[in-house]
């Protein structure tokens, strides 16, 4: 395979991989409203997981880390988003029942800081600052894949898991789960108004993002081979936050939008550029500020997203909704408070009197 | 009484009065918004909570719904202790509210702001979701032809599949309270749903509360329009520096000097003014 296709499947791996990220973000902020600042945490603390129940024990490998059970794919993948979730429950259990918005923002972003470096400097947990490396790679020994042929193999797999991912979330999404989300994130005080524990909402809404959060990361983990802190800084919480805004918050469709134009174009494909010589870092700089630009034009000029997010309209709730018959036709105030005065009036308000109507 | 039993009260609706009201305070940095406010709200009628601004009504509205914890006092629903409960929990118990000011879902439609109300969804969970889907489709179709008819009823079906934030502001109202009534509660407490709104909407709004009342329903509203107090409501209380100051008729209220020196007569001299 030519150097070509083996960038090409590159990009489209990390294309489905970021649609996966990108649903998890969109459930927690698109759907109930969380900013959760700290997402990324998620992610690599999904990734560090999926790596070391997959890895032989530490003693063997010249390397620190928990665990090393010698899970084969995608069981470590499982277990790396439910180790996510996990995570997020105790993060959710701290932050959510007190803090709104901002605060909430503020905690999380904390929290992301927390996380990196207690990852980064605490070696017996995750090999610190080296981060793992060697985590072997699902199928190849099975398939006898080469460096190559793994690539646009492993591209296909997380193109399987989206789609799978895609239809899972399409289906909360769309049920009255989801309305209850979105009636959260519209206004948290009217949905408690009507019954609804928006603790309990929001901490589901966090355990499922995280889910996906740490999938979309033990799938990159498992696709380098290896993992360190420093590809995952606080800071690319927002790369998957301008995913989401440019390809449409509540949209799971413009997320893929969002990750071709985002990740795929403005992130990992100038990486495969050649270096401008004597400004090696130049092309990552100017990377970095094109997302910039491009978030703020987007949210100055098309804050909806490139596919905004969908009206619900009624007959998509019930494709053969029909006219209601059992409509009351009730008297104003006047007529039924003069008709209620009035001796021997009949009563205003008959209830058989509308049934049979 | 079990553990579980106190965990989940059941709201006995035969109770009457239905909504208890002893004592209670409020500051807000040492301005007392209530100073031991204490009434009854007898079951299926019409209440109307009167009084001048600053009276503490809104405090009083917020705090018997859970969006706001009252210093001392108690607050009864039936023979449930619900004093300081979270919102969702007296909302659950079968009180819901609306708002002085509007608060719509705005970006849902107008139906799924009617969707959102019914207290206890199936659809609501995730293992339903995935593994009793036919059960959510029975649910969400009789849920969907409720709502469209109080649509109709309220007005609002032709513009079910707008996004309620570009409703206007008696529709607005008109969603609110239309939300409210699909929650089916014991006890509605409407926060001024006559401010803003034009003479023609009030006659409206005024039949659907009587209606809400031949349902069954018992109604709790702030109101400063004493002509529909006067047709409408069977009872009045008259709050005013956040005490209870009268409760009866209207008719009986306006022999009463304390209530027309502190209230009514406010209102009348204002009314001859204009």
């Amino acid at each position: 395979m030519s150097a070509i296709w083996y960038y090409v499947f590159t990009l489209v791996f990390f294309l489905f991989d970021y649609f996966i990220l990108a649903m998890g973000l969109n459930i927690q902020y698109g759907e109930t409203g969380i900013l959760n600042f700290a997402y990324i945490g998620f992610v690599a603390f999904g990734a560090y997981v999926t790596g070391v129940v997959s890895m032989p024990p530490a003693g063997t490998s010249g390397q620190h880390y928990i665990l090393g059970l010698n899970l084969p794919f995608p069981i470590n993948l499982l277990i790396g988003g439910l180790a996510a979730s996990a995570l997020a429950f105790v993060v959710a259990l701290i932050t959510l029942r007190r803090l709104r918005t901002d605060y909430l923002a503020m905690v999380l972003i904390s929290i992301s800081l927390v996380l990196y470096d207690i990852s980064n400097n605490f070696v017996p947990l995750f090999n610190g600052a080296d981060g793992l490396y060697n985590v072997p790679e699902p199928f190849a020994s099975v398939f006898k894949l080469t460096v190559n042929s793994f690539v646009p193999f492993f591209a296909g797999v997380a193109g399987v898991i989206a789609l799978i991912m895609w239809a899972v979330m399409s289906r909360i999404t769309r049920s009255p789960l989801g309305r209850t989300f979105r009636a959260i994130r519209d206004d948290p005080g009217v949905a408690a108004a009507l019954g609804k524990g928006v603790f309990r909402y929001q901490l589901t809404s966090m355990l499922i993002g995280s889910f996906y959060a740490g999938v979309g990361g033990g799938l990159i983990i498992q696709f380098g081979g290896s993992f360190n802190p420093s590809a995952w800084l606080p800071g690319e919480t927002f790369v998957i936050f301008a995913v989401i805004i440019v390809g449409g918050v509540g949209n799971n469709i413009g997320l893929i939008v969002g990750a071709l134009l985002v990740e795929t174009l403005l992130v990992h494909l100038p990486a495969f550029l050649p270096a401008i010589p004597g400004h090696p870092q130049l092309i990552q700089y100017i990377d970095a500020m094109l997302i910039g630009v491009l978030l703020m034009v987007m949210l100055w000029f098309r804050p909806q997203g490139m596919v905004p997010e969908r009206l619900r309209k009624s007959k998509f709730l019930l494709p053969d909704m029909a006219t209601p018959s059992g409509a009351k036709v009730l008297p104003s105030m006047s007529t039924a408070a003069t008709a209620a005065e009035a001796p021997n009036a009949e009563p205003a308000h008959s209830i058989d009197e509308e049934d049979a109507r | 009484m079990t553990p579980r039993a106190k965990a989940h009260p059941v709201l006995d609706v035969t109770s009457d009065p239905i909504l208890r009201v002893e004592n209670i305070t409020k500051s807000f940095l040492g301005v007392n918004a209530l100073n031991g406010a204490t009434f009854d709200v007898p079951k299926n009628k019409i209440t109307a909570l009167i009084g001048p601004n600053g009276a503490g009504k809104t405090t009083l509205v917020n705090i018997l719904s859970g969006a706001m914890k009252s210093d001392s006092g108690k607050t009864y629903l039936g023979s449930v202790d619900v004093t300081n409960w979270e919102s969702y929990k007296i909302a659950r118990l079968g009180l819901m509210r609306t708002f002085q000011l509007s608060r719509e879902l705005g970006g849902l439609t107008v139906l799924e702001n009617l969707l959102v109300a019914p207290k206890v969804q199936a659809g609501e969970s995730l293992v339903n979701i995935f593994f009793r889907p036919r059960l959510l489709r029975r649910e969400e179709r009789q849920n969907v032809e409720r709502a469209t008819e109080i649509l109709a009823t309220y007005g609002l079906y032709e513009l079910r599949d707008n996004r309620a934030r570009e409703l206007s502001g008696g529709q607005k109202k008109l969603l609110e309270i239309s939300r409210g009534v699909m929650a089916a509660p014991t006890i509605f407490l409407l926060d001024e749903p006559m401010a803003g709104v034009n003479p023609a909407l009030i006659e409206r709004i005024g039949g659907y509360i009587l209606d809400m009342k031949s349902q069954g329903m018992t109604v709790l509203m702030v109101e400063h329009n004493l002509n529909v107090v006067e047709k409408i409501c069977d009872f009045v209380i008259v709050l005013a520096e956040g005490r209870t100051l009268a409760t009866g008729r209207l008719s009986e209220l306006r022999a009463n000097k304390e209530v027309v020196q502190a209230y009514l007569g406010e209102v009348i001299s204002a009314s001859t003014t204009n």
